[in-house]
């Protein structure tokens, strides 16, 4: 009654609003973009190392693909770094996840290894990291996960929410 | 002294929800005596006027921390403290769109 009331007050007068904010998309949050760009600069380190180097009439097209390799691994490591980023900072809570700070630090130089060489290992500890940051993140929901490996290449291990 | 303002989002759910009706109390008097678990209304110089929960208030700065309901709420992680001069008011009555 007093809503309905104040609610018609509102409709001509137009009160004030005061802000509950979530960040925008609210409570959408997943860590997969992030495992999937991992597995991505994994699969672009793969292409780098299988390429013919190319001589004669093959050197521009060798060319062309490796720049283009290097550049998808550049763009997927940086997503993968942002994606952690956003769920760390706007989702945890440094009081109920002390932890996550080192594994996210760990996640950040790993993502930096992985753009400035094409070491597998080190895109591996990467995808591993990133794993290891998403059953965190579903432990949270207590949601239960599983490890499998992805349905494609590189084929590595995926942590996945088990829904 | 008193004003009434509309609850926009959802941070705050569901101790308050979107479209419900506050009621805040700006007399200094109890501004000055804030403490945990008080909800209050401030400005933010980017996000506007903003409603949320003290998680910690510290008299000797004058300066309060404040949290969300939800897990995905604005706070003072990102917000940093709340100075008791961008405190507007305190909540004192809550009128709910949608009875409990």
């Amino acid at each position: 009654m007093i809503y309905q009331f104040l609610n018609t007050l509102d409709k001509k007068f137009h009160f004030e609003k005061a802000h509950a904010h979530c960040d925008i998309p609210c409570g959408i949050y997943d860590p997969s973009a992030a495992q999937i760009a991992a597995l991505t600069v994994v699969r672009m380190m793969d292409l780098m190392s299988d390429l013919d180097s190319g001589e004669g009439d093959n050197k521009a097209t060798y060319h062309n693909s490796m720049s283009r390799y290097i550049d998808s691994k550049e763009e997927h490591a940086e997503k993968a770094k942002l994606e952690i980023r956003i769920i760390w900072g706007d989702y945890f809570k440094k009081d109920k996840h002390p932890n996550v700070d080192d594994l996210v630090h760990k996640i950040m130089l790993l993502g930096s290894k992985v753009r400035q060489t094409a070491d597998r290992k080190a895109g591996e500890d990467f995808v591993a990291s990133i794993n290891e940051f998403a059953e965190a993140f579903w432990k949270t929901k207590d949601i239960k996960t599983k490890t499998a490996k992805a349905p494609y290449a590189p084929a590595l291990d995926v942590v996945y929410p088990d829904l | 002294m008193l004003r009434l303002l509309k609850v926009n989002g959802d941070s705050m759910a569901p101790d308050l929800k979107e479209g419900d009706f506050v009621v805040i109390t700006t007399v200094p008097f109890f501004l000055n005596r804030l403490k945990p678990g008080n909800i209050i209304v401030f400005e933010n110089k980017q996000y506007g006027t903003l409603i949320k929960r003290i998680a910690s208030f510290d008299p000797q700065s004058a300066e309060a921390y404040v949290e969300g309901t939800q897990p995905e709420s604005l706070d003072s992680r990102r917000l940093g403290p709340i100075h008791r001069d961008a405190i507007r008011g305190k909540v004192i009555a809550h009128f709910p769109k949608n009875k409990r």
